[in-house]
């Protein structure tokens, strides 16, 4: 995986932004199982350690791990560390292991790249071990497949169609008998690795289980898709255990108004508006009993865009001379 | 009279209590087997209503439901009778005469019991014949507890099969717990499907229609590259018996796609794949010469991903075939195995070493410029079946085909910060790359 933080700047990636506002969203209705304050938080907050600084303010969480894979510019993660955060240098699949899991905590792997099987190494480690209500995110790129890549570099007829070379690479266990090329690449791609990554948490917690009424189990909370610069995918779940599960009602996520009520993913784009036009909708919001928005010349679809996750968009302002 | 005199003693009782007996039984079998091993009993009611056309399966179905609470398989393949129900179906072991199905995959007397057994703690099988139908319906706790070995008959009321729909349903329902836990779950759904398809991979693609959990599953093929010159070799060995139907080995080895997980031996019992694959010493994989001790096959690496093997045992008389009673691997005892092995042995010889010189070639002349991968990647892929006379692999010499100038390859590393500049700047998109326009770039700039 590469050293992401020299290439992009996290802070300027406003449906990461976004992204990351709803997660708060998201955790705070945690508090049927324990004040949000005492969850732990385990991230991969690389430089810029924008999501530990969010949920810091947020909601206050304390007990805070980075989990850093990159050694040689040590000194850059640790002066750039905001607050009491812990910094494990290590690969994640080494880090995870030896955390402790024993408290609630909430996981983000926010992954930049595409999903590899170490990944799922990462996801088992964690779904062995997580307590009743903790809760975990995982985010993969979803561009295109390695798989579909090189099929398509080789342009070799004679070698196994891109879905098998997939296939290969994760176990016909993983991958659905009907999956084809064109789930490895774009929203599609998307929507095939977060049925791996659910069924490969399925898996672990079959292993750790004893009986049906014991049972942990992961219980997905949203899907989200995005795209700043790369397609990117989230799924969101929590664990709980059956004696919990009165807690886990008591949550109410699927009241959270972003969740689309077929339970399909989020989809986060950002309208293209000016500043004014922004204004003028805002103004009209929040819209309860369904009025139709005066719009004028604002194009119906950003403005419904816009509608609907406003809550949680950046707000951008260029400093002009 | 007292218990010191012998001659009037007690006998020791050795009967097996049931439950231990049922808990031996089911130790042995994975989960995964033990609904092939269902599979199994289904295919062999098509063998019996098979006809004499291409696909002799067509309109023959088995639909399967695994979930966390409930195992159900259910098929229309002719179903089987009262008389065959009590003197062997639910009978461990068969008994001696028993009437079989001739070329059969399912043929220890163990598999549905055993399968029933392993899933959970209550079964209900119900079959229909066009002549007559039954139902039978265990509680295996109280049936434990019981004394005898008799299975209660029980009232016959599925609304699936009939005397005029034959056809055979079973449930088993009150799941152990480790299988309900592993029966709820995508990955083990995933991997039943994907072991159907490849096992039962003869029988689907004759016809036989297989779904699970209303996924209906098509069969997996294997293939094998044939061209000018290039083609696999084929060998038939016959194991005759004297009071017994005899063995058929039909041996086919050569080259196919380029596939790591492909590649290595398939062994297939009555058309019932048993290996997959496989690249373990069993079939010859890494053997050594005992006393020479030099490699006779090497150990499997990824220059033999294109290598195909395949051995197909078929015999009226299953008991003949060289397959253990869990159908995972071969008995390598038997003798029918043995003499076989021998033969696959010298037959992969020769595809090895065509396999050998083509990784030389690439190497040589990069995977573009190298004339035999051209030649090989040209060949037309042929199913196994189409291969029915001995033959001898044949495959081009290298050097024998000629394609482009003599290369050279050149290797060399610079700072990443320095590739990844010139690969923005040239606009490329990996470090191969870079390095070809560099060398294209200032070869240009000397030529001119």
């Amino acid at each position: 995986m590469t050293a992401s933080f020299r290439k992009i700047d996290y802070s300027l990636r406003p449906a990461k932004y976004a992204e990351r506002k709803m997660l708060v969203d998201v955790f705070r209705r945690l508090t049927p199982f324990q004040p949000i304050e005492d969850y732990n938080y385990v991230g991969f907050g690389s430089v810029w350690f924008s999501d530990f600084i969010l949920f810091h303010k947020t909601l206050g969480i304390k007990d805070m791990v980075s989990i850093e894979q990159s050694d040689s510019s040590r000194d850059r993660f640790e002066e750039n560390r905001p607050f009491q955060i812990r910094i494990e240098f290590a690969n994640s699949s080494v880090a995870l292991p030896r955390l402790d899991w024993t408290k609630r905590t909430i996981t983000w792997l926010d992954y930049d790249d595409t999903l590899v099987t170490p990944m799922l190494q990462d996801v088992r480690a964690i779904a062995s071990r997580a307590v009743s209500g903790s809760v975990l995110a995982v985010s993969v790129q979803c561009m295109k497949a390695k798989a579909l890549i090189e099929y398509h570099e080789e342009n070799d007829p004679s070698k196994a169609s891109a879905i098998e070379r997939f296939r290969q690479t994760f176990g016909r266990e993983r991958v659905p008998d009907g999956a084809q090329d064109d789930d490895l690449a774009g929203w599609r791609y998307g929507a095939l690795c977060r049925k791996i990554l659910v069924t490969e948490i399925e898996q672990a917690l079959s292993d750790r289980n004893t009986s049906p009424e014991t049972a942990i189990q992961f219980l997905p909370i949203c899907e989200i898709e995005y795209q700043d610069d790369a397609r990117m995918t989230t799924i969101v779940g929590i664990f709980v255990s059956p004696e919990e599960m009165n807690r886990y009602e008591s949550c109410s996520f699927s009241r959270i108004d972003f969740i689309p009520a077929d339970n399909k993913a989020i989809r986060i784009e950002m309208p293209k508006l000016t500043v004014r036009e922004l204004r003028k909708i805002e103004q009209q919001l929040p819209n309860l009993d369904g009025r139709e928005l005066a719009l004028g010349s604002i194009p119906a679809s950003d403005a419904e865009k816009f509608c609907r996750m406003y809550r949680y968009f950046p707000n951008f302002s260029v400093m002009e001379a | 009279m007292t218990e010191t005199d012998s001659e009037v003693r007690e006998n020791i009782s050795a009967e097996p209590t049931k439950a231990f007996f049922v808990d031996m039984l089911v130790r042995d079998i994975p989960l995964e087997q033990a609904v092939l091993d269902l599979v199994d009993n289904c295919v062999d009611g098509a063998k019996r209503l098979a006809s004499k056309t291409e696909r002799p399966y067509e309109g023959c179905y088995v639909e399967i439901t695994i979930d966390q609470k409930q195992f159900r398989i259910q098929d229309n393949c002719g179903g089987f009778d009262i008389e065959t129900a009590r003197e062997y179906a639910f009978r461990f072991g068969r008994p001696a005469g028993a009437k079989a199905t001739a070329h059969s995959i399912g043929q220890f007397g163990v598999g549905m019991k055993r399968a029933l057994f392993k899933f959970g703690r209550h079964f209900n099988v119900q079959s229909a014949t066009p002549e007559e139908s039954w139902a039978v319906d265990v509680n295996v706790e109280e049936w434990e507890a019981e004394s005898g070995w008799n299975f209660p008959w029980s009232e016959f009321n599925s609304d699936k099969i009939s005397t005029d729909d034959p056809g055979t349903d079973i449930k088993v329902t009150n799941l152990r717990p480790e299988v309900a836990l592993k029966f709820g779950t995508t990955f083990f759904v995933n991997s039943i499907i994907g072991l159907i398809k490849s096992k039962h991979r003869q029988f689907i693609s004759d016809g036989l229609q297989i779904s699970v959990n209303s996924t209906r599953i098509d069969a997996t093929n294997i293939y094998l590259l044939v061209g000018d010159g290039f083609a696999p070799g084929t060998d038939i060995l016959e194991f005759p018996s004297d009071d017994g139907a005899p063995v058929v080995a039909k041996i086919i080895v050569g080259v196919g796609p380029s596939s790591p997980k492909e590649a290595g031996w398939n062994v297939i019992c009555n058309g019932r794949v048993i290996l997959e694959a496989d690249r373990r010493p069993v079939t010859g994989w890494g053997l050594l010469e005992e006393e020479a001790g030099r490699t006779l096959i090497p150990s499997f690496h990824n220059q033999f991903a294109r290598f195909r093997g395949i051995v197909s045992f078929d015999s009226d008389d299953s008991s003949r075939i060289p397959w253990n009673t869990t159908k995972t691997d071969v008995d390598q005892d038997s003798i029918v195995w043995r003499k076989t092995f021998q033969r696959m042995l010298e037959m992969m010889r020769p595809v090895i070493d065509f396999l050998n010189e083509l990784d030389a070639d690439i190497d040589e002349n990069t995977r573009e410029k190298s004339a035999l991968l051209d030649f090989v990647t040209k060949a037309t892929p042929r199913r196994p079946e189409s291969f029915l006379i001995k033959a001898t692999f044949q495959a081009p010499a290298r050097g024998s085909i000629v394609k482009g100038p003599k290369m050279v390859k050149i290797q060399y590393s610079r700072t990443v910060d320095d590739v990844d500049f010139l690969q923005d700047a040239l606009g490329l998109g990996s470090a191969k790359a870079v390095g070809e326009a560099c060398f294209d770039i200032v070869l240009k700039r000397q030529r001119d």
